[in-house]
């Protein structure tokens, strides 16, 4: 049985008729243009705009379930996230257990220590550099122990070395039972760590499959509306435009 | 000190209290006048403590701390540090309130309760116009629009009330109220501010995993499941409950409740949810306190603890920008 499964799901005019399945263990891609509808879909599914169709989270009807147990099921990390105080590290990833409740510093340690973010427990996480926020934020989503991770954009803005660490961290996320959804603008790197993809345009999913299903040279130059270079066979796979 | 800052505070409180009770023109024995009003015998220091100095120091800390928690809450709800429990227009509604109890001798049945209740009918209606401004989507811009256009409206209906006072004299009582005081209130005060002070404190308490949810943005704190809209709501309504009755009951104590939580904000990391008892308790040592130094002051006219908090926490607030800005140069 699939992780979560999508049918039907529409938002407004943003989505149209979008139908998906997460496994255990998968890393799904949501790929597309500006303006596709790849955050929308992660919104909706993480509860934050209503949508028509369904939402099944192990069989259950996502929409029956309350907002804590949603939350408790599935975590977001939206692509925009700035803390307005100077908390520390350790106190925004205790944030991650706000859905429990509690403040269980085993599993806050072991969400720190998984985006190797330990060092930085004390620090205030306004004086941190772009790729060591973007783990500490991820190490709070991390935290939730949710059993699918939705993730915008993780790698934006970020250098080669960050984004390796953290595409690393939410493939072995994935890999220890759970399922981890990321939107991304990087074909390459989608290629590389996703997989399965699913490709969005103008609010509709135009096609979703294995990595070589998706990434075409033909489907990507309709899409993208421009010449793409493709070699997947490549370590590490090249998706670029011409 | 995040740990010990509480029980320090506390000590803080009663010590403060008792200053409060042996301060004055006149020496008392604060321990037998005390025991003597609380066993009804009558004599001066009962007198004095019972009438006069007690009713004046447990105004003054609950004024204090209703500024000091509403202010703490307010900006962890706008995310803002600079935002002034003020902003959300239930002072000036409340002051507006009050006004037309002078000008249009409202309630005069209920006697020395008219101000304060009027002042928070005021503050009530202001609330339920911003309320309705914000919509069903609490958004921080938003809340300081329509409380800014609220309070210069407020605003300028008070100065409408004070163009048109009847006389001079009932201007400027009206103006002297609302310059901000806690002496010549009975215990009686008591019975508006404290139930608007312990329900709208108790909803702002129970929205404090809202308020920590709220450090990361609105999305962060709706994935993870928290009630952002209707949260938030509470918390503007909790504020308004004590800010207005803190104004209806005191008028206008300024800066408390932009400053405290600004300074108690690093001692308690930065985390919103834990600023909130900490601002209370500051909040009513520092008026405590002002309303002592107001007293100690020599004799004649009585400066106004409104005027007194503003004097000095204007220029606090300057050194506090400049120091702030020393840091990124």
């Amino acid at each position: 049985m699939a992780l979560m499964s999508i049918n039907n799901l529409s938002v407004d005019h943003r989505l149209q008729s979008i139908d998906l399945e997460l496994k255990q263990g998968e890393v799904l891609g949501l790929i597309g243009p500006n303006g596709a509808g790849k955050s929308s879909l992660l919104s909706a599914l993480s509860g934050l705009v209503n949508h028509t169709g369904l939402v099944e989270f192990n069989g259950i009807n996502l929409a029956s379930l309350t907002a804590l147990e949603r939350a408790r099921s599935i975590a977001l990390q939206p692509q925009f996230v700035e803390s307005a105080w100077a908390l520390s590290v350790h106190d925004v990833v205790s944030l991650g257990r706000l859905p429990w409740g509690d403040c269980d510093q085993k599993i806050i340690k072991s969400a720190m220590q998984q985006a190797n973010v330990t060092e930085l427990a004390n620090r205030h996480v306004d004086e941190l550099s772009g790729g060591e926020k973007a783990r500490v934020w991820l190490a709070r989503v991390l935290a939730n122990q949710a059993d699918v991770l939705l993730v915008d954009e993780p790698v934006a803005n970020l250098d080669i070395h960050y984004q390796r660490d953290v595409m690393n961290l939410l493939s072995d996320y994935a890999r220890s039972g759970h399922g981890v959804i990321i939107a991304i603008h990087d074909l390459s790197l989608a290629a590389r760590y996703c997989d399965r993809l699913c490709l969005l345009d103008n609010s509709k999913m135009v096609k979703s499959g294995r990595v070589e299903e998706v990434l075409t040279d033909k489907i990507l130059s309709t899409v993208f509306n421009t010449d793409v270079f493709i070699n997947l066979e490549s370590n590490p796979p090249v998706v670029l435009a011409r | 000190m995040e740990k010990s800052l509480n029980p320090l505070l506390i000590f803080l409180v009663i010590f403060i209290s008792w200053l409060s009770l042996g301060s004055g023109s006149i020496e008392v024995n604060v321990v037998s006048g005390l025991w003597d009003w609380l066993n009804s015998i009558d004599n001066n220091d009962a007198l004095i403590i019972g009438e006069i100095r007690l009713p004046r120091t447990l105004l003054a800390l609950v004024v204090g701390a209703a500024m000091g928690l509403s202010g703490a809450a307010l900006q962890g709800l706008l995310r803002n540090p600079l935002v002034d429990p003020g902003l959300i227009g239930a002072s000036q509604g409340a002051a507006l309130g009050a006004a037309c109890v002078f000008y249009f001798n409202l309630f005069s049945g209920l006697g020395a309760l008219a101000t304060p209740l009027a002042g928070l009918i005021g503050a009530a209606i202001t609330l339920f116009i911003l309320l309705g401004l914000s919509g069903s989507i609490v958004r921080p811009s938003i809340i300081i629009m329509a409380g800014l256009a609220l309070s210069m409206f407020t605003g300028a209906l008070l100065a409408m009330v004070l163009n048109f006072a009847p006389n001079p004299y009932a201007m400027q009582e009206l103006v002297f109220w609302l310059l901000g005081s806690v002496s010549n209130r009975g215990l009686d005060n008591l019975l508006v501010l404290l139930p608007a002070f312990l329900i709208g404190g108790g909803i702002i308490w129970s929205q404090r995993r809202l308020l920590m949810g709220l450090s990361l943005g609105d999305q962060v704190a709706e994935s993870m499941g928290l009630q952002v809209s209707r949260g938030s709501r509470f918390i503007i309504l909790g504020t308004a409950m004590l800010v207005g009755s803190a104004v209806a009951v005191a008028g206008n104590i300024g800066f408390v409740g932009l400053l405290v939580p600004h300074i108690l904000r690093p001692l308690v990391k930065y985390r919103p949810d834990k600023l909130l008892l900490p601002s209370a308790l500051a909040g009513a040592i520092v008026v405590c306190a002002a309303d002592i130094l107001v007293r100690l002051l020599p004799p004649g006219r009585e400066l106004k603890l409104g005027v007194l908090t503003a004097v000095v926490g204007a220029p606090f607030f300057i050194w506090l920008i400049w120091k702030e800005r020393q840091r990124w140069l």
